[in-house]
This record gives structure tokens, sequence and C-alpha cells, in this order.
């Protein structure tokens, strides 16, 4: 039985190259396609593997367009502050609903929750009036404000259920030895739900990286696209320019992709106690 | 003679306050941020729709009632997004479950290693929604496409898939599916793993086939995931934009246009807020149908 063609293990392999192949090939297709020379690429039939592998598009996609000093520029401010912010608000909810004596906490949660469900388009445009009246169109403000709202379900519902895991003895001790709440927050509370924080962190910043359609919308300048938007409007000067196109999206996936490669376990569970963002 | 008690200072106060007080302390910035940026704007968006509002003219806003609705009732643009919106949704939704529980099953085997498996999942879930479609552009691009090459291979005609109506729709699709799918599957997986092992041996001694083993077991208690899966995958179809806006930029014509990006292009592109704002409440309208209809399944399953 064991050994043949369908053995478990060999079953086992297939169903794991399914899913390798499935997760993997687009990002692979890309990293292929980015170390092909223009005349390569455009030659027929196509290269699968490239045949004179160069890094000129890579140069190209830095000097012709401000793929570093401007679109990741951007994308990290934007990813990083709407991070900080959400984490901060997050979690100061998350404690009152966690540990205080409210009276509708549950309802509180819900609404937070809640507020994730209303189509983010619809309220593109009145988002777009008030950022237009407060003249932060183009601005970073014009973009966190609304990511950290994006963010807000999952990071409160990851940070509730760690705050509510830590014993509240450890809590009561730092008061009686003279600790604020806020400096139990700060000082006892937080640090013991670093991983938590961490979690929601991560997750928090994949969503600011990915956003599209605010980006596109609220801040279209040249000097403030994000990756997502600086590559998609990424113009050449007769058609669209694949390879360098392929370039710059490996630079724009590649520092994410590390992030979650090595905190996949963390992020997988904040993902399914999340259990929101499609 | 004692000196009377200090009555607590405002900073004493703000130091240490009461528990009423430090709750409303606390939930404050998520408050105010939610006023902002979801109250406010919904308000705003149903006042507008009322309005002649064109941000382009700076003839300024004026009263016009239900003109807007009785326009969008008349506008084919609406209706042909409307539908295209519909239809993605109606295609993406079950397509990403099936392709999603199938990778899930697959993932959950036994592997000796976890992580190239995880990875492969959370891989396409990280990647931004507006790469996936320029990605699957590339794909199905008819010079030196992927798609184009494997099928001349397999001796058909190069097709030019993202210039004719039902193919560009299609490949839309299968780009938001394989999007989709793997953040399912990371949610279904989950799901997977709480299943008690015991009920599957019980099931075994019992004599009960593996597909037996799978309707009976796997899917019933996997339903509650699944059914959140189903719900948040919907809002988010109904929000389709980042794909058909990078893989045809809702062409050719408007036939991949959806209602997102007609809403977009009429208020960004001509900032016609009035009638966008109508155009959002129509989609906002949708969108509250389809989770109550979603609700109402959901709890007569509870109570059946």
């Amino acid at each position: 039985m064991n050994g043949g063609v369908f053995s478990p293990a060999r079953l086992r392999f297939f169903a794991a190259a399914i899913v390798v192949i499935n997760g993997f090939f687009p990002a692979i297709w890309i990293l292929l396609t980015s170390f092909k020379s223009s005349i390569e690429l455009f030659r027929k039939p196509i290269t699968y593997w490239p045949a004179e592998p160069t890094l000129q598009n890579y140069v190209v996609a830095a000097i012709e367009q401000p793929l570093f000093q401007v679109f990741m520029k951007n994308s990290v401010i934007v990813a990083l502050l709407s991070t900080v912010v959400s984490l901060v608000v997050a979690s100061f909810a998350a404690y009152a609903i966690a540990r205080l004596n409210l009276k509708h906490r549950q309802l509180i949660l819900t609404a937070i929750i809640a507020s994730s469900m209303f189509p983010l388009v619809t309220l593109l445009v009145p988002i777009f009036e008030t950022m237009r009246a407060l003249g932060w169109l183009n601005s970073y403000m014009a973009l966190v404000f609304p990511y950290v709202v994006l963010n807000l379900p999952v990071c409160t519902l990851i940070l509730v259920s760690f705050f509510q895991s830590i014993p509240r003895d450890l809590e009561n001790a730092a008061m009686i030895d003279g600790c604020t709440r806020f400096g139990t927050l700060w000082r006892v509370v937080l640090p013991l739900s670093a991983p938590g924080v961490f979690t929601a962190g991560i997750l928090a910043f994949v969503n600011a990286w990915d956003e599209f359609l605010l980006a596109l919308s609220l801040n279209s300048s040249a000097a403030m696209r994000t990756l997502p938007v600086g590559i998609t409007l990424y113009q050449g000067e007769f058609t669209f320019p694949w390879p360098i196109i392929a370039a710059a999206l490996v630079v724009a996936i590649v520092p994410v992709a590390i992030v979650i490669a090595i905190f996949q376990e963390r992020v997988v569970g904040g993902l399914t106690a999340g259990g929101l963002k499609g | 003679m004692a000196a009377p008690l200090a009555s607590p200072t405002l900073i004493d106060r703000l130091r240490d306050p009461s528990e009423k007080t430090l709750g409303v302390m606390l939930l404050a910035p998520a408050a105010l941020l939610l006023l902002m940026i979801v109250v406010y704007p919904i308000g705003k968006l149903f006042y507008n729709s009322f309005f002649d509002m064109r941000l382009s003219g700076g003839q300024g806003s004026k009263f016009i009632g239900l003109q807007n609705y009785a326009d969008m009732m008349k506008d084919t643009g609406f209706w042909d997004a409307t539908l295209n919106t519909v239809i993605i949704t109606a295609v993406t939704v079950p397509g990403a479950l099936l392709v999603g529980l199938g990778l899930a099953l697959l993932a959950n085997l036994p592997f000796k290693r976890q992580w190239p498996v995880r990875l492969a999942l959370l891989l396409p879930w990280a990647l931004p929604l507006a790469f996936a479609g320029l990605i699957w552009a590339w794909f199905f691009h008819t010079e030196y496409g992927f798609i184009n090459d494997v099928w001349a291979r397999m001796g058909g005609e190069p097709r030019m898939w993202l210039l004719s109506p039902v193919s560009a729709f299609t490949a839309i699709c299968l780009a938001i599916i394989w999007k989709a799918s793997s953040f399912m599957a990371l949610v279904l997986l989950a799901g997977l793993q709480m299943i008690p092992k015991s009920l599957y041996e019980a099931a075994e001694v019992d004599g009960a086939s593996k597909w037996q083993q799978f309707t009976q077991i796997t899917l019933p208690m996997l339903m509650p995931s699944i059914m959140v899966a189903l719900i948040f995958r919907t809002i988010t179809a109904l929000q389709t934009f980042d794909i058909p806006y990078t893989m045809t930029k809702g062409g050719p014509g408007n036939a991949t246009e959806t209602l997102a990006m007609y809403i977009h292009k009429t208020t960004i592109d001509y900032l016609d807020v009035g009638y966008g704002s109508t155009l959002a409440v129509g989609m906002f309208v949708l969108s509250l149908l389809l989770t109550a209809v979603y609700l109402r399944h959901i709890s007569k399953q509870d109570s059946a």
C-alpha cells in the first residue's frame, strides 16, 4: 500500500504543492518578469525563465519614477502613522471595554465593529468633501484618520481579548503601589499584552499599506501618491511600461512579504481572532 | 483648628479619575474619529443627495428635492454598474468560498512543515488588491501574457481577453476569487482546526465513509465560520473597485464598471457631489438589504 503512486505521503505532497503554487505563482511570475530585459519581455513566444537576467528594470523604476523617494516614503509614513494612532486609540477603547465598570460595554464594542460594516465607497463622497473643506486633500492627514477608523474594529477586538486575559490582581497590586489607572494601562496592561499589540499593529500596517480607493481619491497629486496609486498610475511614454511595473511591484511587495513570513503565526492568529476584513 | 481638607484639584481628578470619567476619556478618541469618518459622513451623504452640488462650477448648491433620485432611476450607467456589481458578487462570493474551502481542506492535512502552506495562504491576503489586479492584467495581456501563451500551446488562437466584455468579466472574477479565497481559507482553516478529532474517530468506528464524515461532521461544524466569512466577503464584494480599476478601468466601454467605480468617477473625476451622494445612498441601501437577507438567513438557521 504505502509507497505507491497514491501513497498518503505523495498525496500530502500534491496537496501542499497545489496550495503553494496557487499562493506563490503570481508573485513568482512577476519576480521572473522583473529580471527580463524589455527586449526579451516583448519577444514571442514569451520566455518563462529570464534568458539574460538583468537589473535594468529596477534601475529605471528607481530613476525615471520616484519609486523610493516619493511612493515608498509616502506609503511608509502613512502606514506607520496610522498604525501608531490606531494602536493608541484602540488600546484606550479596548481597556475601557475590557476593564471598566461601564454600563453599555457590549453595545460600545458592537458599535465600533458595526462601523466597519459601512461600505467605505459610500463614505468616500462626504469624506472627500470634508477633507477638501479642511484643506487636507493631498496630505498625510487625509489618509491617516480614515485608516485608523478602518483598523479600529480589528485592533479593538484583538486588544479586548488580550486585556481580558490579564489577571486583575496584577493591576490591583500596581494601584496599591501608587500607580494611577493610566499608569497601570501603560506600565502593566500594555507590556503584558505586547503580543496582542504587535499582532494588531501588523494587521493595521498591512491594511494601510494595501488601501487604494481613498489614496487614489484623496491624495492623487504626484508628490502624495502611495505605492498602489503611484504604480497603478505609472505612465510610460506610449504604453504601460510592464517591465518597470514588474520591478516596482517586487520592490513594493517584498517588505510586507518579509514581515508576513517572519510573523506568520501571529498574523494568522490575529486574522482569525479578529475574524473581520475580507 | 485643622486645615480643611483640600478639595481635589482639576489636575488631581485628571490624574486619577473616577471609573466613569476614565471611561469617557478612554472612549473619546475612538468616538470622535467615528463621528468624523462615519457618522457625520452618513448624515452628510443623505443631505447632499437632495442638492445639485457641483464642486467644479463654483455656483454653490441648490436644493432640488428628489430630482437626483429621479435621475438615478433613469440613469442607465447606474443600472449597468449595479448589475455588474451584483454579478461580480454572485459569482465571486460562492467562487471564493468553494476555492477557499478546498484550499483550507488541503492545508489542514498533517504536513511536516506548516510554514510554506501557511505563507502561501497569507501572501495573497497581504498583496494589495491593486497589485493583484495589475499582476492578473499582465497574465491576461494579449501579446505577452502567460494565459495566451498556454492557450496557444493548447492550439488556441491568441485572444484579447480584457477587450471583450464576457472574457474581461471572467478574468476580473478569477482575479477576485484568487485574492479573496486565501483569506476565506485562513478563516475556514481556523474553524477546521477547532473540530475535535474525537468526532472523526467515533465516526470511523461507526464505519462512516470519508464523504459522510465531511458532510455530517466537517460541514455542520464549520457552518459558523462559513457564515461569518460569507457576510464579510459579500460586503467586500459589493465594494469591488481596485481589481476592475487596475485590470480594465471598467472597459471595454463600461462593461466591467462597478457601482464603486461609477461613484468614484462621478464624484472624484466629475466633482458632481450631489449626484454622487445619491448613487452612494443607492449603494448603501443595496448593502443594507443584502446584509439583512444574510442576517435573516442566519437567525433562521439558529432557530431551526
